[in-house]
């Protein structure tokens, strides 16, 4: 056969393309595979040895947990059938829902689920308080379990339902491995599988539907329901520049966007091809957690003075504009969850004194010392809140200082408990997606040394906190939230600086995200 | 030979200087891998147990002792992180980056050195300014400004390009290199922009001398003396900026890879610093090293190629 210059073209074209085509047949199609940015890396994928979001979000999507909490905040069962309670609350029994497989075929029994409670409960902040309850958890068969506690525990089933940092349940093998060292195979029997061949550490993590999962009937509500699962593939892309990853967005190369910039929103508003839908409306709270080890902050006038400098108003400007996603909260536990409240918020009503601030920090004795302020370069928000309460400290006669770092930096000198002179700090400006929960956000607790940073000590906001734990309704929790808050006002374990909820950005093909307070859901996605 | 051999002799002097300088700067940096590895919501209890599992808490010269062992035996580590070893990761990354590499200094050295050479031909017009005006606006202007602006024009506006990503060589040419137009345009502004400048003050000195008056003289036809004569004799120059400048191109591949999403060498590293994750900020320093080193070495040995009289000093 003679070469032509045709021949020779096609065959060239063919050659180019074959490998693309190819490739094309092996992998999901494009309507198929969503592609999502969000809102940090993977770096660890044991979602009981970490309690960074991303890795219980990850956990979400490969593991399945035995209750779940719906929209409305209704705890309910997921992988669990039928349960009983005995009338003291102490005896509890679960049989699994028929047909549960992990994903490498193996069947969901009650000793995966024992030994994965067991797991958790070694390296959860909650799972810590109830664990040493327990008297016994045992498997009773294949399918049912029993749990029965030594002393009440008004969180049980809330615990094992709870959205972040969750209640997985692994293979047995898998949670057998020491709390302290992470699990190197991710099997789970939850509705996605990761793919490791195709993902690339810090570039690209792949989720492929599961072929086992089986759904429970009925609708998906939050983390209940029917976890049905419409797209053949979930690929987390670690698109690092914000600005990048909204260009992506609107050119189509990606189908969502975790957390968008709020100065961003407007744009992506205004694009035809993007929807904005805040799937947790509790939002995030931004607070500045306040030295209680070393003067001035050691001193509970110097503490409340800040009550009377922080104008969260500013704080929300400066960080994001004129928005309609930020606003102010007085309560210690943020607006728009169940235990917010208008507790003691006398300080709040009167609003910003720069006088009275000052007046606070002579009485409180405060010498000129430097204070000085975590400032992170990264993370705009806090960074603005750090220079912010520069400001106002400084407007009140109080020698304000920032600290200037990356995000990792602060990470680690917030930890050091020596005087701010010898590489310590005064204030430490943070945020949390979990303030509404006096065990959730390790910031609520007072007790000292072993507290959060700040380490704030105050036996009777521990007594309270511990109280709560032992509540058994939510009428009861809202009340003992009351009085921790009026106790807190006092006190001043930390101040607020605002709350901001952060919509996501989804292509408008892209529907049926669910409304989860800690999470991500990929299931019930769909691409039209 | 003799000159290979103490060439390399000081590019293993020069390695082991720089693994130890980097080594101990970023264990003395604030920052602590376990602490961010743990979360925000960990206790300290909890960072402590991580700290202790991961060995960070060894003797500093135990942990140096123990990777400079590894390094010498071809192992660059194991990341804190992902539990992966540094050498797979950094080649499973070393693609992206090798591509836009090549593809910018190529593309950089051919555009450079004609912008070069025809500014300095028609020196003092209108276009030796335009030449030199793009030159100073290349050299000033941020690499992630222009980014931008050519992915909002390019990509999302026009579509002609994708906003971000790399397609693998295996999966074609086409898509490879169509993945690979913008951020390596961006990347090759500012190396143009230098040698450009470099090429054309280089090429002015050389068209000043008595033989190319006398090659014109002869009448050698103009292109012949400006690419046959005069730009062999202005190569030395060239060719050290070239060398010189592939530090600044390391330094742009970091940026080009964040905003474009490049899964390369560059983002890698950065990933690293953010989370301090040391073996991998050691490993790839190393590599990246070695690689200026070598680079400078092929810089010194061109010499001998571009100008004889160079082979017998």
């Amino acid at each position: 056969m003679k070469l032509n210059r045709r021949l020779f073209m096609s065959s060239a074209a063919m050659a180019i393309a074959t490998p693309a085509i190819l490739r094309a047949q092996a992998s999901p199609s494009a309507a198929a595979t969503l592609r999502a940015v969000m809102h940090a890396d993977l770096r660890s994928f044991d979602p009981f040895w970490t309690t960074a979001y991303i890795t219980s979000y990850h956990g979400s999507m490969v593991y399945d947990t035995l209750f779940g909490t719906d929209e409305a905040g209704n705890v309910k069962p997921q992988m669990v059938d039928t349960f009983s309670v005995s009338d003291d609350q102490l005896a509890y029994r679960f049989k699994l829902r028929d047909g549960l497989l992990f994903s490498d075929g193996a069947p969901v029994r009650a000793a995966d689920c024992v030994a994965s409670l067991k797991r958790f409960c070694a390296r959860d902040v909650v799972g810590q308080l109830l664990w040493p309850r327990v008297k016994t958890l045992r498997a009773l068969d294949d399918q049912s379990f029993e749990l029965v506690l030594s002393d009440f525990f008004g969180l049980t089933l809330e615990t094992l339902a709870k959205t972040s940092s969750c209640a997985f349940i692994m293979r047995e093998q898998d949670a057998m491995v020491d709390p302290n060292e992470q699990i190197t195979e991710i099997v789970g029997s939850g509705p996605f599988v990761f793919n490791r061949d195709e993902t690339q550490m810090g570039a690209r993590y792949v989720y492929d539907k599961s072929p086992t999962y089986v759904p429970r009937s009925g609708p998906a509500s939050g983390t209940t329901g029917g976890k049905q699962v419409y797209l053949d593939r979930v690929i987390w892309e670690n698109i690092g520049d914000p600005q990048t990853a909204m260009s992506a967005l609107i050119a189509g190369e990606i189908d969502y966007f975790e957390n968008p910039p709020l100065d961003f929103v407007g744009d992506l508003a205004a694009n035809r091809d993007v929807n904005l839908l805040v799937s947790n409306e509790v939002g995030t709270c931004g607070c500045y957690r306040l030295n209680h080890l070393h003067p001035p902050f050691d001193d509970v006038r110097a503490r409340q003075a800040m009550l009377y400098l922080v104008k969260q108003a500013e704080v929300m400007a400066g960080a994001f504009g004129l928005s309609e996603y930020t606003e102010e909260t007085p309560s210690l536990f943020g607006n728009n969850n169940p235990m917010s409240n208008r507790e003691n918020i006398g300080w709040f009503e009167h609003g910003q004194d720069f006088d009275k601030a000052a007046e606070l920090f002579e009485d409180a004795g405060y010498d000129g010392r430097p204070v000085i302020i975590l400032q992170p370069t990264d993370i705009p928000v806090i960074g603005v809140a750090a220079q912010f309460a520069a400001q106002w400290l400084r407007k009140a006669g109080v020698n304000a200082e920032l600290a200037v770092s990356d995000w990792g930096a602060i990470v680690s000198r917030r930890a050091v408990k020596k005087p701010p002179e010898e590489g310590g700090w005064n204030i430490f400006p943070t945020y949390t997606a979990t303030i509404g929960s006096p065990i959730l956000y390790p910031g609520h607790a007072a007790g000292g040394d072993s507290a959060w940073f700040g380490w704030p000590d105050n036996p009777k906001q521990e007594a309270l906190r511990m109280d709560w734990t032992l509540a058994k309704t939510q009428e009861e929790r809202q009340e003992i939230a009351r009085k921790m808050q009026a106790n807190a006002w006092d006190f001043v374990p930390q101040v607020n600086y605002g709350q901001w909820q952060q919509p996501a950005a989804l292509r408008s093909d892209v529907s049926g995200l669910l409304k989860v307070p800690d999470l991500v859901p990929f299931w019930n996605l769909r691409k039209a | 030979m003799k000159f290979l051999l103490r060439k390399t002799l000081s590019m293993g002097a020069v390695l082991l200087i720089v693994a130890f300088m980097v080594f101990v700067m970023i264990r003395f940096s604030p920052g602590d891998p376990a602490a961010i590895l743990a979360g925000d919501n960990a206790t300290e209890q909890q960072i402590a147990a991580i700290r202790e599992a991961m060995r960070l808490d060894d003797p500093l010269a135990l942990q140096f002792g123990h990777w400079t062992s590894q390094v010498v035996s071809g192992d660059l580590g194991t990341s804190i992180f992902s539990g992966e070893p540094v050498l797979d990761m950094i080649l499973q990354r070393i693609e992206p980056t090798i591509s836009l590499t090549l593809l910018t200094m190529g593309f950089a050295i051919v555009v450079a050195v004609v912008l070069g050479v025809f500014a300095a031909a028609r020196a003092g017009r209108t276009t030796d300014r335009l030449v030199m005006v793009f030159s100073v606006i290349g050299f000033s202007v941020p690499g992630f400004v222009t980014a931008y602006l050519l992915i909002y024009v390019l990509s999302v506006r026009l579509g002609w390009f994708p906003v971000q990503g790399y397609t693998p060589l295996a999966e074609g040419i086409g898509p490879w290199l169509h993945a690979l137009v913008l951020p390596g345009l961006v990347l090759s502004l500012t190396y143009i922009a230098l040698i450009a400048r470099i090429t054309r003050a280089t090429m002015l000195e050389v068209l000043s001398e008595d033989y190319i008056r006398t090659a014109r003289a002869k009448g050698v036809s103009p292109n012949a003396v400006l690419y046959g004569h005069a730009l062999r004799n202005a190569g030395v120059p060239i060719v050290t900026i070239v060398g010189l400048g592939f530090s600044m191109l390391i330094g742009g591949v970091v940026i080009t890879e964040t905003v474009f999403n490049i899964p390369g060498i560059g983002r890698l590293v950065i990933d690293a610093i953010t989370k301090r994750d040391y073996p991998i900020i050691q490993g790839i320093t190393l590599l990246l090293s070695a690689v200026y080193v070598m680079v400078n070495l092929l810089v010194d040995l061109s010499y001998g190629l571009i100008d004889p009289r160079t082979r017998k000093s």
